[in-house]
């Protein structure tokens, strides 16, 4: 089964980033979408499904802490795991957010190996065992 | 408080761009030509920035090393991106490792461009000067209205 990403992030660059390891970390990768903040990501999910979302923290017009809550309220994307990649690296500014039901976060600075390791907890099934080799790998 | 904020520095720059900064007393001339400073308002109780002024050329390499490109592919606007995002990365890097309470919250990052050889560059309380080979690398905390 492929898995349909959202990467939700302000920096294009973080974004172009985040889907790079994610095509060489062995994920079974179906269609990988983006958005620049909270209301973008749910435009998209007005129109696709996803079965991940991988999103920012602190981003303008509406941020990471709005867009978990509106995910969480809405009966078809209650259940998509989300997962933070942020700056953050408070456990009092992380912890309402697992209150939320985030499934993780991953802290930027990052290795590869970090995405994977995290996503791989998550979505153990959706490993492609022999693809993606991220040791050495100069992303 | 000066520690914490090169440890942040090192952190981000050795895990993301596979660079490695050094502390050296000469650092101070190797501010030259155009550059780039980025930085991150932090709000809260007091109000202070967190970022980094840095030549164009490192900034280059830097956005080559964060996307897997050629330097000569990089066009400004990501180079500039990829420093903004190397602030914010520094900022909430440092306010972990300060325990800063949750009343201060990071702001998107912002940048400029400066001419290098108009500033003067000295080491202080709050600036750090590095070398990362053969250019000079600022990272500041400065207090804010």
């Amino acid at each position: 089964m492929a898995y349909n990403v959202l990467i939700v992030d302000d920096s294009a660059t973080m974004r172009a980033l985040v889907r790079k390891v994610l095509k060489i970390s062995g994920l079974d990768l179906g269609e990988c979408f983006e958005g620049a903040n909270g209301r973008e990501a749910l435009e998209i999910l007005e129109k696709n499904w996803v079965d991940l979302v991988l999103s920012d923290l602190h981003m303008p017009e509406m941020d990471g802490a709005a867009l978990v809550k509106a995910l969480r309220q809405n009966n078809l994307w209650q259940t998509i795991p989300v997962v933070l990649i942020t700056t953050e690296g408070r456990q009092e500014v992380l912890a309402p957010f697992f209150q939320d039901g985030i499934q993780g976060y991953i802290r930027k600075p990052f290795r590869p190996e970090d995405i994977r390791e995290k996503l791989q907890s998550i979505l153990g099934e959706a490993w492609v065992p022999h693809a993606g080799e991220l040791e050495g790998c100069d992303f | 408080m000066l520690e914490n904020l090169k440890a942040a520095t090192f952190e981000v720059l050795e895990t993301m761009f596979f660079i490695f900064p050094e502390g050296l007393e000469e650092a101070a001339g190797l501010f030259h030509g155009p550059g780039l400073r980025a930085w991150v308002p932090v709000e809260g109780p007091k109000n202070f920035r967190v970022g980094l002024t840095l030549p164009l050329t490192l900034a280059r390499e830097m956005a080559a090393n964060f996307l897997g490109l050629e330097k000569d592919e990089i066009p400004p606007e990501k180079m500039e991106d990829v420093v903004k995002e190397t602030a914010n990365m520094v900022a909430g890097s440092f306010l972990s490792k300060e325990q800063v309470p949750e009343a201060y919250n990071l702001k998107p990052p912002e940048a400029l461009r400066l001419d290098l050889d108009s500033q003067d560059w000295q080491e202080n309380s709050h600036h750090l000067l590095l070398a990362v080979e053969d250019a000079g690398l600022e990272v500041f905390l400065e207090k804010t209205k």
